[in-house]
């Protein structure tokens, strides 16, 4: 989890778009060539794909899936709306925001990183905290302080 | 058709530096012309004084010979209506993104409520809403790369001048935002009307443009312009991408 919470939403999409090019499946080392990119740097790359959902992988082989489709024929509000979507979703990350909605004021850091220990386990709580506050920021489902190191919800822009 | 003139017209333009007694000439003239609507590649080896080009084009770097104009009138350095983005990004550590993308108005002398406006939007439209307080040092190279885009948006150019935009990006991102440049440069309701871009990468290049311009090794002279009439969204893998990308490879080889 360390090294996906580093990947950024822009290298998925990507990923996802070099499958695409090449018929939408196709194995890793394949798309290493593809896209000039060595295996220790890619992998990361594909386990966030896959946590968030846009990309199968068994056995070595990648294929995108309807979502991804979609996100690829998306301009770039929509792609933050579908990732907003998808961020908002997932349980490990509404348990942080239902818990900063609830506390009604700005959470800092360590709180936040306290509560993820208790969903994930205080061996990732700080990536999965790093995860959100780097791609939850990009769709602009929190704000985060980085002086102050406080983490708060936003409402998108229209 | 109308007879306006061109959004940037390229005339004879030549650059010679001296170097004790000795003069290397980097550019021997060079004519093109960007017009309306235009995406524009200028794609060259290293060292073809393709940068340079730009440069001047700008009016960073007057030339040593020729003329630049821009509908009509003579480059100057101030011209709102032409933005640089730039390979480096070109950021400053200890600015905000916000910050960063008004600066290029500030210096402009434009009044801050406009100012803050102009950045809002141009922040909006590369998706970095979010990051307004961020400082560079927070941020991906793709996200730093965006706030270099955003600052020349920001002044509302005509003309977007890209120098190796996507060079110190690794490839996945820099193809996330080529789209995200042709999406700009597509929607005839925002700035910029025309992009010129210079790379090196061929294929970026053919992805990208509708004309490339090919220049020889120093000093750079244009050997060929060719249209690339690939429908959009181009697929990288066809047959037909791949021919364009052949034949310009043999251009400079």
């Amino acid at each position: 989890m360390a090294a996906i919470a580093k990947v950024s939403l822009s290298q998925i999409v990507g990923l996802v778009e070099a499958i695409d090019e090449v018929g939408g499946q196709a194995d890793v080392a394949t798309i290493s060539q593809e896209v000039e990119m060595e295996l220790d740097r890619l992998g990361p790359i594909v386990d966030a794909a896959e946590f968030l959902g846009l990309l199968r992988v068994v056995d070595g082989d990648l294929s995108i899936n309807d979502l991804s489709r979609k996100v690829l024929r998306a301009n770039v509000k929509e792609r933050k709306a579908i990732f907003r979507d998808i961020l908002e979703n997932m349980p490990v990350f509404r348990h942080v925001t239902t818990l900063v909605r609830s506390a009604g004021r700005p959470l800092g850091k360590r709180d936040v990183i306290g509560a993820l220990a208790g969903a994930v386990g205080s061996h990732h709580s700080e990536a999965f905290f790093n995860a959100l506050v780097y791609w939850g920021r990009y769709v602009e489902l929190v704000r985060y302080d980085s002086e102050a190191e406080q983490l708060s919800l936003r409402t998108p822009s229209k | 058709m109308t007879d306006a003139p061109p959004l940037l017209e390229v005339r004879g333009i030549s650059k010679s530096y001296v170097d004790g007694a000795k003069e290397f000439k980097v550019l021997d003239g060079i004519d093109f012309a960007v017009r309306d609507r235009d995406f524009v590649c200028v794609v060259g080896s290293s060292g073809c004084g393709k940068s340079t080009l730009l440069r001047i084009i700008v009016g960073l770097e007057p030339p040593t010979a020729g003329t630049v104009r821009f509908e009509g009138q003579p480059i100057r350095a101030d011209n709102p209506q032409v933005a640089m983005v730039f390979q480096s990004f070109a950021l400053f550590p200890w600015l905000t993104v916000e910050q960063n993308v008004e600066l290029g108005l500030e210096a402009r002398g434009r009044p801050p409520g406009e100012r803050r406006e102009r950045a809002r939007r141009s922040i909006e439209e590369v998706g970095l809403t979010g990051f307004e307080n961020a400082y560079p040092r927070e941020l991906s190279g793709g996200m730093k790369q965006r706030v270099g885009i955003a600052r020349a948006l920001a002044m509302e150019p005509l003309l977007l001048c890209m120098d190796e935009p996507f060079y110190a990006l690794d490839g996945l991102t820099a193809q996330s935002l080529r789209d995200e440049i042709l999406q700009l440069w597509s929607d005839p309701e925002h700035p910029p009307r025309a992009v010129l871009m210079v790379t090196h990468n061929i294929e970026e290049a053919v992805y990208l443009a509708d004309r490339v311009i090919v220049l020889s090794d120093r000093p750079g002279r244009i050997l060929a312009e060719r249209r690339i009439d690939l429908p959009r969204p181009r697929n990288r893998k066809e047959p037909e991408f791949y021919g364009w990308v052949d034949e310009l490879y043999s251009l400079i080889v």
